[in-house]
């Protein structure tokens, strides 16, 4: 059977493209798949008539539980004939039906209804529950593409979303049901699964469950609430609705249902509910029958009916009930997608669907005539009909089964109801005479005839002749269904029993009905009452009313303040951290004091705070930049006091540098400009502020005490002139012991330059350049060659020097970009760039290729060392130890001075445009 | 001395926040310069006051002797410059703004995002 699946899919995805290059025959062509599919399930029979089950499947992820296992047993097997079977006979019509569609819609249409075969096969083939989901949700997506097949029609998306969601919903309920199921008994095999049943039952989740499944079948079989989606779905091309809504896919409800039958009915309240829902879906479906007006959608309504009378009869006990269950769904089959078939047929040789205005057909399609009176007949349960035979044994299961008067009432009230229904729709477009003449655009043809008439047909030989039919598929289901051997008996005539009498009423009501059709019609399509309060309109206000809430929500969230944002991530920070500081108990350590205070320190302190709070507090951008410099530089000369001579340097070349360049910004910009908070918001932002530095005070202060001398410096100390042979233990960490993140860092600093770059104008605004660099004082001008050269050779004395003294290539290379920022000052960008001859990204592309390349020779030695390990090299003698540490800091001082001039010049052009 | 520096570091990284959390671009961008000026303090204050010898191995000596901490330094080292580069890449973009809209309010940046109000929210379907 894995095997079947396997070339069911393959099929469905080749044989469609032939129907390409076909011209009319193409739709018996792709019914090749079908019926050879149903030749290889009637192969099978033998085994299934038997009342064996055959079982294959394939160990895929044990460890989830998730194996490719199916099985096939009665109830499978017939559903098996009925999905190939009409499959077949529905792409022979839709090749018939789908004319005036371009060859490549053909194509699609082909794919997907093969494509929906397969999926079906999964659902009813599989043992596994994840593995039915998984088809399961297959059909529920390919029923959504069939009912918007027709993608321009506004209604056919919206009937197509609506079929989606309610479909969906269900299959998440089926998803969550089956993980329950998994974890209550340990399996995902439904065999298991309704084996232990009471096992399921007891368990505290098995209430959830069986609602759930009830649920999800409930969704799938169109019952109340949830059947507004089917009448909907005749949205879909005719073959798509004869296929999927009537004839197969909404009957997976009821195989889910059917299968767990045994475990609902380990439940007090599973199979009163059932009753129930079928009951209030009966009733409903039979009042919007009679208010239908188009034929597609009387034949939707009356399909939900009939979906209600199967979960009644599911939801019956004794096995009349399962008897009646498997006759019923078998014959409605047929003649349902019988009648779709015709309904398709008028509507493409009419152009017109509405029941009212059809009329008098059966002169210009006789056939079509044939076939639906047959199918009619069937569905009104006329003997000798396989309807007839179906309803008999509906009533005998009511009557035999433990049920009172109520479901039995209002069966054959429904029953009457479909007899009117099937009557109007045979009558009505056939055989009365129409109000207006129609106009026919064209006859009847082979494609569209056969299906209907073959399927007529076997509604009535089947009932005469049922041997091999009940022999090989209606038993073997019932059997399945119910567990155990049940007598069946197809025939066309009980004698005399009271289910006779049943029917007599039925039909006699019926055909009252059809008599005073025009009127009740008429009378209920009046009430509007029945749209508004209808299921459907509550959905569609549900729906538009959270789509709208959703964005509603959105735009208080995401409102697209900046200073929201900000302020959002500062006090979540500051409130987590204040109350995992409150709620860890831990009382504040602090640091003992060491040493005498120095003063100096405690000015240059005070300094820096005071400078911030310039920054703060001043409207103008300028001395805001002056005041963040002055903290800078005060932080520099802290670095100082404080043995860090490395830090000191970098800061005080970095501020330098950020003067420079964010003064070319300045210079564009504003300098005043009106405040962008109001007075309230300076205050929530100060009560922000504040409370985010207190935080961060008690946290260093705690930090600061709790700090012992770290085992990693001391190692890096020792460490530092014995294998790094270097006495500035801050530059070997950063070129050689950790010198990958250096690495990492320059490539940061690398990418920023570009992206600063692509940002900033490259060759615009020479000449205004010029112009502006000739209005600076002359003692800059003449000053600044020579201060150029100084500091270009404190540059490369600083990177030299920087393995065993204070220095290295950072500070180097923001020493050499410090030199041209004088020069570019002083003669414009344009000489500066002049000078350096090579681009600033050239310069940064090989300053990092130097750093990669440094790490090189270290893994080429024998033995293979890993990357970025130092080698060294002592010539002796004057020379001094030279190593691969230094090619890495070139590298770096290559990146820093490209990067850095990269910036600069971009925004002295960018500011002199 | 530490709690002296926790204090200065804390003081400057709650003005640069304030800055931060202004509209004006360019004065949130020198917020930001700030702020990581006092986390290279904080940072620093980790490494502890206990010496101000730098750590340099002295000539002939082979290891460390008692000084500041070198691993903090150098973590800071690459802050420094990296902050440095962040802040310059900021004022780039800054810069882009100005030209694109003559304005360094932040909420001017986002109008040229959502081109209109939500439209007009259209009637709840029928019944």
């Amino acid at each position: 059977m894995l095997i079947i699946l396997l070339v069911s899919l393959i099929g469905s995805c080749l044989f469609p493209i032939a129907s390409r290059w076909l011209g009319r025959g193409a739709g018996f062509l792709m019914a090749l798949l079908p019926f050879g599919l149903l030749a290889a399930f009637v192969a099978s029979a033998p085994v299934v008539e038997r009342g064996w089950v055959q079982g294959e499947g394939i160990v895929w992820a044990p460890s989830l539980g998730f194996d490719i296992t199916v099985r096939l047993d009665g109830f499978s097997f017939l559903f098996c004939l009925l999905i190939t079977g009409i499959g077949g006979l529905v792409t022979i019509y839709a090749g018939g039906y789908l004319t005036n569609k371009s060859k490549a819609d053909r194509a699609r249409f082909f794919t997907l209804i093969l494509l929906f075969m397969t999926a079906m096969l999964g659902t009813v083939l599989a043992d596994n529950l994840l593995l039915m989901i998984l088809f399961w949700e297959a059909t529920s997506i390919l029923s959504f593409m069939l009912i918007g097949f027709d993608h321009k029609s506004f209604r056919a998306r919206r009937a197509a979303n609506l079929a989606l969601q309610v479909t969906a919903a269900g299959g998440l309920a089926l998803v969550l049901a089956v993980l329950m199921i998994g974890h209550v008994i340990g399996t995902y095999s439904m065999a298991e699964a309704t084996t232990r049943g009471a096992e399921i039952v007891a368990h505290p989740l098995g209430t959830p469950i069986l609602l759930l499944i009830m649920l999800a079948a409930f969704t799938k079989s169109a019952q109340f609430p949830f059947h507004f989606w089917l009448p909907n779905a005749m949205q879909a091309p005719t073959p798509a609705s004869a296929y999927l809504h009537s004839a197969t896919m909404v009957k997976l409800g009821i195989y889910l249902l059917a299968r767990f039958e045994p475990v609902i009915a380990q439940t007090e309240w599973g199979r009163p509910l059932l009753v129930g829902v079928a009951c209030v879906t009966m009733v409903v479906a039979a009042v919007q029958a009679l208010r239908a007006e188009s034929f597609k959608a009387a034949l939707a309504y009356s399909t939900i009916a009939s979906l209600g009378i199967l979960v009644l009869l599911v939801g019956l006990d004794g096995p009349r009930a399962s008897v009646a269950m498997i006759g019923f769904l078998f014959a409605h089959a047929l003649y349902k997608a019988a009648l779709f078939f015709c309904a398709g047929s008028v509507l493409h040789a009419t152009g017109k669907g509405v029941l009212r205005s059809l009329g008098g057909l059966r002169k210009t399609l006789p056939l079509t005539a044939i076939a639906c009176a047959g199918a009619s007949l069937s569905m009104a349960g006329i003997p000798p009909f396989l309807g007839f035979v179906s309803k008999e044994f509906l009533f005998e299961a009511q009557l035999a089964s433990s049920w009172e008067l109520v479901p039995l009432a209002i069966a054959v009230l429904v029953n009457a109801v479909m007899v009117g229904v099937a009557g109007v729709v045979t009558l009505r477009p056939f055989f009365m005479k129409p109000a207006k003449p129609i106009e026919m655009l064209h006859g009847e043809s082979f494609s569209l005839v056969t299906p209907p008439l073959v399927l007529a047909m076997m509604g009535l030989t089947i009932s005469l002749d049922p041997e091999w039919i009940t022999r090989v598929a209606i038993r073997p289901a019932v059997i399945a269904v119910y567990g155990q051997p049940v007598e069946v008996t197809l025939s066309a005539w009980h004698g005399l029993t009271p289910m006779l009498g049943l029917s007599a009423v039925v039909v006699t009501i019926g055909v009252l009905i059809i008599r005073y059709w025009k009127r009740i019609h008429l009378m209920l399509r009046s009430r509007e009452r029945i749209e508004r309060y209808s299921v459907e309109s509550a959905w569609e206000r549900a729906l538009f009313r959270l789509v709208h809430g959703a964005a509603r929500l959105t735009r208080v969230i995401e409102h697209g303040d900046m200073r929201g944002y900000t302020g959002m991530a500062v006090i979540t920070f500051t409130a987590v951290a204040a109350f995992s500081m409150l709620a860890s108990g831990a009382g504040l350590r602090v640091p003992a004091i060491e040493g005498p205070t120095r003063v100096a320190e405690i000015l240059i302190g005070l300094v820096a705070v005071g400078g911030a709070i310039v920054a703060a507090r001043s409207r103008n951008l300028l001395s805001a930049l002056v005041g963040a410099g002055i903290t800078g530089f005060a932080i520099a000369i802290t670095f100082l006091f404080n043995g860090a001579p490395d830090l000191a340097l970098t800061q005080f070349t970095v501020e330098a540098l950020i003067v420079v360049l964010l003064t070319a910004l300045l210079l564009a910009l504003p300098l005043r400009s009106a405040d962008t908070r109001s007075g309230r918001e300076h205050s929530v932002d100060f009560l922000i502020a504040a409370a985010f530095g207190l935080v961060m005070f008690v946290a260093l202060v705690d930090m600061a005490a709790g700090h012992a001398s770290s085992d990693a410096s001391d190692w890096f100390g020792r460490m530092s002139y014995v294998a790094g042979f270097g006495s500035n233990v801050v530059n070997v960490i950063l070129v050689d012991f950790r010198a990958f993140d250096t690495m990492g860092e320059t490539a940061v600093i690398a990418m920023a330059a570009v992206l600063a770059g692509s940002l900033l104008a490259r060759r615009r605004g020479a000449a205004r350049d010029e112009a502006k660099a000739r209005t600076v004082h002359y003692s800059l001008s003449t000053a600044s060659r020579l201060l150029f050269w100084l500091l270009m050779l404190s540059s490369v004395i600083i990177l030299l020097r920087g393995h065993n003294e204070p220095g290295g290539g950072f500070v180097g290379g923001l020493a050499a970009s410090l030199a041209f920022a004088v020069l570019s000052l002083a003669h414009g960008a344009r000489s500066a760039e002049r000078v350096l001859r090579f681009q600033p990204l050239s310069l940064v592309g090989f300053g990092l290729a130097l750093c990669i390349t440094s790490g090189i020779p270290g893994m080429l030695k024998p033995g293979g060392a890993p990357f970025l390990t130092h080698l060294w090299w002592e010539p002796g003698g004057i020379l001094p130890k030279l190593g691969t540490t230094m090619l890495f800091d070139i590298g770096v001082y290559l990146v820093v001075l490209g990067a850095v001039l990269s910036f600069l010049f971009g925004l002295q052009k960018e500011a002199a445009r | 001395m530490t709690v002296f520096y926790a204090f200065c570091a804390a003081a400057i990284m709650a003005c640069a926040v304030h800055m931060v959390l202004s509209r004006n671009l360019m004065r949130s961008l020198l917020g930001l310069a700030l702020l990581s000026t006092g986390v290279n303090l904080a940072l620093f204050t980790a490494g502890g006051f206990s010496s101000d010898q730098p750590p340099i191995i002295a000539a002939g000596a082979k290891a460390l002797g008692v000084s500041a901490d070198p691993l903090a330094q150098a973590l800071i080292l690459t802050a420094i410059v990296i902050g440095f580069a962040l802040t310059v890449v900021l004022a780039a973009i800054v810069m882009r703004a100005w030209r694109a809209t003559r304005s360094v309010d932040a909420r001017d940046i986002d109008a040229l995002d959502q081109p209109e109000p939500a439209a007009a929210e259209a009637e709840p379907p029928h019944g």
